[in-house]
This record gives structure tokens, C-alpha cells and sequence, in this order.
């Protein structure tokens, strides 16, 4: 049971969560954050699950997905009624860009230009009608989207064919949207239906994407990250952000959002969040206490 | 009622192929019948549409997930009351033998691998299936403690071939997961059972008898509608 004072919290990591020194970094100001705060915070591993009960929140920084572990822990700890982040509903809608589109489509969140193709649906003539739709390029995304992977750009017939072929492997239906190219997307964190930090996920020279990956290598080159104070942030953007994260739950989102023309139309809600020192903390310090303080709530 | 199938059914309610259902809007009670409910293939997005368009559904797109992945499928079925045996999540090869002793069932617990199980009689047997299910090592699996005999069945609306626990299993993880139809992994131990995992059923295993189960589960349902959805 999650008390006022001295909650004890498990943070589950893997250990690529320490491979970048910001983001090992960020996972220790929550450890001494929660600690300063009076509260237990301990680091669980894949090899410690069994632990899992004798915590009163789990705070999961491991890549979430419904068919990774993070989304076992998520269920487990929530099936044992400990307060969890990612929530497992929230794994699901993020986790799925079909589930999470549909829902903006349901509850008229602007949104990029979308449409859904099916494996057993794809013929000549609906590859011609998306790109008369949309122009060329397009973009297609496997539903399991996450860190710009899985994202690619096809501008003709045989592209299409080629990226949705190795997509559809493990999916049997994907995303296509209308190509909207700009030099930063906003990322809006958001916490229980609050804005925590505001920045901009800047994109590389020449790169259409903040992560992209370099040519003929299996590394990404990101764009640079500039941090805002969220009250300096533009009153709808938070707005927009909001919106769309009360479609998906109260949990802890990270939403990013394309200007274009002076209006803001959401890409995509992510559960799990990135959270680097430096980055989304740079000029919003109070985002782990809040955290904290959100699970121990 | 809705009634969307990738199956042939015999029965003579209108029947909707997922693809044309995806398509839709239709706002009905929907029965997504299908052979492979797995998350991200077309069982799973019929469910999921359904919800999307705010019908009632069974299965439940939630339920997908969660009957797939062993250690969940196991938990749930445990707050149910239906017997299990104990699981540990784990890539380590070391922490299944200081839990268990051998013989042990190992079920994968990663992106790809849905079908079956591996048994591990000593350590070098252990290493290899822990090596082959989580993808060397890259993932985790789910081990169990082998008491007795391996059995697979066949779960139609929860009714299978089996009697006595076996097939008192199957009816009660249909009435927790409402998956229509699959294949259940049980453990027959001094004559009890136990429910150990979870599969799609090959599309080839239903045979004209299952077809006949199904069209009569489906008038039941359509008889009772929203009233047995979980």
C-alpha cells in the first residue's frame, strides 16, 4: 500500500538505460530526488522481478512495448495494485500507432494526415490514391514505432512496396501520413494531465527525422534538444498537448507536435519518455520531484 | 450481433471478413472468431476497431495481450483461482536452477516466438532452450517447474476434448480471457492440472466437429449477447 511519507519505489531499468552518461545521469537525480524526499528507490533489473510486491510504485524507464518485458512488470505491478508508470492501458495505446491514431481520429485531436493500409489490402490502385492524397513522398510507420525507428519515407511505388513489405513482418497493418517537413518538433512532457517541461527536438542538417540513421551504419545522429520554461512555452501548444494525452490516460507522456502555419497537429503521444540531464531537465528542474512525487502520491 | 471471421463458418448468421470489417464503421456487438489473436496481427485489430468504434467485443483487445504472454496469462489466471504452477521471468540460466529443480518448462517471453515450449531435463538442456527462446539471451523467458506430463489442447469457447481439470481449465480461462478459440499448454500432475501457457491455433486444426461447436456457441451468444462479455 502506497503510504504519504516513505513510499518505497522500484525504478525498472535494463542496462542500455546506463550506456548514455546523460541518461545514467538523469536515473540517479531520481535516485537521490526520491531519497531527499524521504522515499525508498531502488534500481530493479530483468533478474529481480520477483521483488516486484515488496514495492509500493514502479517507475519503469526500460523501452516499453506490450511484447517486452516492461510491459509484464507494468501488468504485474498494476494487477498487484501498485502504482505503476507506464501504466500497462498506456504501454498499449502508445506502444501501437494504429490504436493511438485511431483514438485522435475518434476524439478530432489534430493530427498529421493518416491513413491505415492492411497487408491483404495493399493493390496498385490504393498506393496511387495515398499519393494523390498526400503528394510524394509519404511516410510510412510500423505501428511498434519508437526512438525514429521504423519511420521511412517513400516516394514511389516500388519504395512503398519495399518499406511496407519489411513492415508488415510484424504487423498486418501499418501508417501512412502526409509528409510534413520541419526544422524542430515541440516535445511536451506531461505528467497526470499537467505540462512538466517544454522543448524543441531539433532536426539534423539535412535529415528529415531528430534521430536519423547515419548512411551505411547502424548508429543514429540526433538533432540538437533546446529546453524551454514550460510558462514560456505557447498557451495552445499545452493545450494541444493536453488534449491529447487525456485520450490516452494520466500517466507520464511525452507528446510531440509539428508547427505548421502557426498551428500545432500532434505526430504521436509516447509513454516512457526520454528524460537526459541536460536535455528535457535543462530549464524545468522540478520534473523528477514531481515524478517522485506523482508515485508516491 | 456482428459475427467477423477469418474462418468458414457453417453458421447462418451473417458472417464479415476482417478486412471488411476494418473497413467499416459498423456499431454492433461484434464476435471476432479467428484462428490467431496474436497483438499486431488481424485478430488483434478486429478487436481493437471494435473498441475504437465503442462496441462491446469479445475478445477484448486487452485480453489478447494479456492470455499471450505466459507470465500474465499465469497471474491472471492464478487471481482467478485456476491452478498453476509457479514461474520466474528471467534470461538468467543460474536463478532458474536456484528456483527450480530440473525437470523445467521454459516459454518464450519475446517479440517472436509464439509457438510451443521447450523442457529441459539438466543444466546443458537449459542453457540451450534459455539460448534458443530468449533469442541469445536477448530476451527473457518464462521457466516453470515440470511435476509431470505435458499436455496440449485444443479450446473452443472454452470447451475441448479433454474431461475432468483439463477440461475445467479450458472453460475457465475462457471465462476469464473470453478467447474464443486456441491452444492451451496444461500440466498433469498426480492427476490435477495445471495451466502452464498459452498459443494461436493453426488455422488447419479446426476441424467440421469445432466448426459445429462454434456456430452453436455463436447462437448461444447471440441468444445472451453483451450480457457474457467479461
Amino acid at each position: 500500500m502506497v503510504k504519504n511519507s516513505l513510499a518505497s519505489i522500484a525504478c525498472f531499468v535494463e542496462k542500455y538505460n546506463f550506456t548514455d552518461p546523460a541518461e545514467a545521469d538523469a536515473l540517479q537525480n531520481f535516485k537521490t530526488t526520491a531519497e531527499t524526499m524521504g522515499h525508498k528507490f531502488d534500481f530493479m533489473f530483468r533478474e529481480n522481478l520477483l521483488a516486484i510486491p515488496k514495492y509500493d510504485a514502479i517507475f519503469i524507464r526500460a523501452t516499453t512495448d506490450p511484447l517486452f518485458t516492461a510491459y509484464i512488470v507494468s501488468k504485474t505491478a498494476w494487477e498487484m495494485g501498485l502504482k505503476v508508470v507506464d501504466d500497462p492501458k498506456s504501454i498499449q495505446i502508445c506502444g501501437n500507432k494504429i490504436h493511438l491514431y485511431a483514438l485522435f481520429k475518434k476524439y478530432n485531436v489534430p493530427r498529421i494526415p493518416t491513413v491505415f493500409i492492411n497487408k491483404d489490402e495493399l493493390h496498385h490502385k490504393q498506393i496511387l490514391d495515398i499519393f494523390k492524397t498526400f503528394g510524394r513522398p509519404v511516410v510510412v510507420k510500423a505501428p511498434y514505432t519508437s526512438f525514429s525507428r521504423y519511420v521511412e519515407k517513400a516516394a514511389c511505388e516500388t519504395s512503398f512496396r519495399d518499406v511496407a513489405k519489411r513492415f508488415f513482418r510484424k504487423s498486418d497493418i501499418l501508417v501512412v501520413q502526409k509528409f510534413m517537413p520541419t526544422t524542430f518538433d515541440w516535445r511536451v512532457g506531461v505528467l497526470n494531465g499537467e505540462v512538466l517541461y517544454v522543448c524543441k527536438y531539433m532536426v539534423p542538417k539535412g535529415r528529415w527525422k531528430h534521430g536519423a540513421k547515419r548512411r551505411g551504419k547502424p548508429s543514429f545522429i540526433w538533432g540538437r534538444t533546446i529546453s524551454l520554461k514550460r510558462e514560456n512555452a505557447p498557451m495552445k501548444l499545452k493545450e494541444t498537448a493536453l488534449k491529447a494525452c487525456k485520450i490516452v490516460g494520466c500517466g507520464l507522456y511525452g507528446v510531440d507536435i509539428k508547427e505548421i502555419d502557426g498551428d500545432y497537429v500532434v505526430v504521436e503521444v509516447n509513454d516512457n519518455p526520454s528524460i537526459y540531464a541536460g536535455y528535457e531537465d535543462l530549464r524545468n528542474k522540478d520534473l523528477y520531484s514531481k515524478i517522485i512525487a506523482y508515485l508516491a502520491d | 450481433m456482428l459475427v467477423v471471421s477469418n474462418i468458414d463458418l457453417t453458421t447462418d448468421l451473417p458472417t464479415m471478413k476482417p478486412s471488411t470489417f476494418l473497413e467499416s464503421s459498423i456499431k454492433d456487438f461484434t464476435l471476432n472468431i479467428n484462428n490467431d489473436y496474436r497483438y499486431l496481427k488481424t485478430g488483434y485489430y478486429v478487436s481493437l476497431h471494435a473498441e475504437i468504434l465503442g462496441n462491446q467485443v469479445i475478445p477484448s483487445s486487452e485480453n489478447i495481450i494479456d492470455a499471450y504472454r505466459t507470465p500474465i496469462l499465469l497471474l491472471r489466471a492464478s487471481k482467478a483461482g485456476i491452478p498453476t504452477t509457479p514461474y520466474l521471468v528471467t534470461g538468467s540460466v543460474k536463478q532458474i536452477i536456484s528456483e527450480f529443480n530440473f525437470p523445467v518448462v521454459i516459454f518464450a517471453v519475446n517479440p517472436f516466438s509464439y509457438n510451443g515450449f521447450k523442457t529441459a531435463k539438466n543444466r546443458s538442456a537449459l542453457y540451450r532452450a534459455v539460448k534458443s527462446l530468449g533469442m541469445n539471451y536477448k530476451f527473457d523467458v518464462c521457466a516453470q517447474p515440470l511435476r509431470g506430463e505435458m499436455v496440449s489442447l485444443k479450446s473452443i469457447f472454452g470447451r475441448c476434448e479433454l474431461n475432468g481439470d483439463a477440461g475445467k481449465i479450458s472453460k475457465e480461462v475462457y471465462d476469464v480471457f473470453k478467447i474464443p478459440i486456441c491452444k492451451l499448454h496444461i500440466q498433469n500432475v498426480e492427476g490435477k492440472a495445471y495451466l502452464c501457457g498459452f498459443q494461436p491455433l493453426e488455422n488447419e486444426a479446426v476441424n467440421p466437429r469445432d466448426l459445429e461447436t462454434i456456430s452453436t456457441e455463436i447462437s448461444e451468444i447471440s441468444k445472451n449477447g453483451e450480457k457474457l462479455v467479461g
